[in-house]
């Protein structure tokens, strides 16, 4: 998975250290991601798809641990509409929290995360749902917490 | 086992069926009946009244289907149903899931479903698997 994510930015020509936008429920900043370089002789073995997705989901569960402290329990079944389940504790009470991911390789990602808002909205067991978009072409990931359908 | 490990394993064996279906590996179906036998642990590690035990009863019914195992679908729907405590809203997920299944399998096979009921296929299908065509005769 880190390999993907360092091979979506890579291919975009950025290196570790390179700034990201942050738009975490709606409260915009900057960070900067840094990871051990891939290198972009072996990209052709990997599916251009698969690496920006699971390159996503990396630097989505890096920011939902980072900013929201969420620890991962698992990843869940396409059919679940999300696809990891993680815990929120906060003053001892623990929620849990379903998280929808998506990447973009190029453009813009807020059409994105507006269907992956809307496909979160429908898991009905947990008692937070959120979607996390991540764009590699100019580094921009976006953090969305969506109410119950 | 620890719950924690079987977190980590359904989490690894989710991926690997997804990467092995998304490049169209026939292989996806024994990867799908690893999932279903690790969420089945899973939700015998949790009760039905849980989050996680509720994740993990449809995860179990769902990944059989994909494995293309009915009979076991269709068994572990059987006992969810029968637990005691299971909330009716977990009830009619687990009949949708198969309901919508169903509905799949007579849109593919319209001819053969105008003739055949599904779990009457679903049947010879997991005999064929378990015998071969020759205990289909005995």
């Amino acid at each position: 998975m880190v390999e993907c994510s360092a091979l979506a930015l890579e291919r975009n020509s950025h290196n570790p250290g390179v700034s990201i936008s942050l738009d975490l429920e709606h409260l915009r900043s900057n960070g900067s991601l840094h990871w051990p370089r891939a290198g972009l002789n072996g990209i052709v073995q990997h599916d251009n798809n698969r690496i920006t997705e699971d390159g996503a989901e990396v630097v989505a569960l890096v920011l939902a641990h980072r900013h929201r402290s969420w620890r991962v329990f698992r990843r869940m079944q396409r059919e679940e509409h999300a696809d990891w389940l993680l815990e929120d504790i906060r003053d001892g009470v623990c929620q849990f929290v379903a998280l929808e991911v998506s990447g973009v390789d190029r453009g813009s990602i807020a059409p994105r995360l507006s269907q992956k808002l809307v496909q979160v909205g429908k898991n009905t067991d947990v008692d937070q749902r959120w979607a996390c978009v991540v764009g590699f072409e100019e580094p921009t990931a976006a953090l969305h917490f969506k109410e119950p359908a | 086992m620890e719950v924690d490990t079987l977190n980590t394993l359904v989490t690894d064996a989710i991926w690997r069926a997804e990467e092995l279906e998304s490049c169209g590996r026939s292989s996806a179906a024994v990867a799908w009946a690893e999932v279903s036998t690790i969420e089945e642990d899973l939700a015998r590690a949790h009760s039905v009244s849980e989050v996680q035990g509720r994740i993990a009863r449809r995860g179990a019914v769902t990944a059989a289907l994909k494995a293309r195992d009915y009979t076991r679908a269709y068994a572990l729907v059987d006992g969810y149903l029968a637990e005691e405590n299971a909330p009716e809203s977990l009830k009619t997920e687990l009949r949708e899931i198969l309901e919508e299944n169903a509905q799949a399998m007579a849109d593919r096979f319209q001819y053969a479903s105008r003739h055949h009921s599904l779990r009457e296929a679903q049947s010879l299908a997991s005999r064929l698997r378990s015998a071969g065509p020759f205990g289909m005769a005995a």
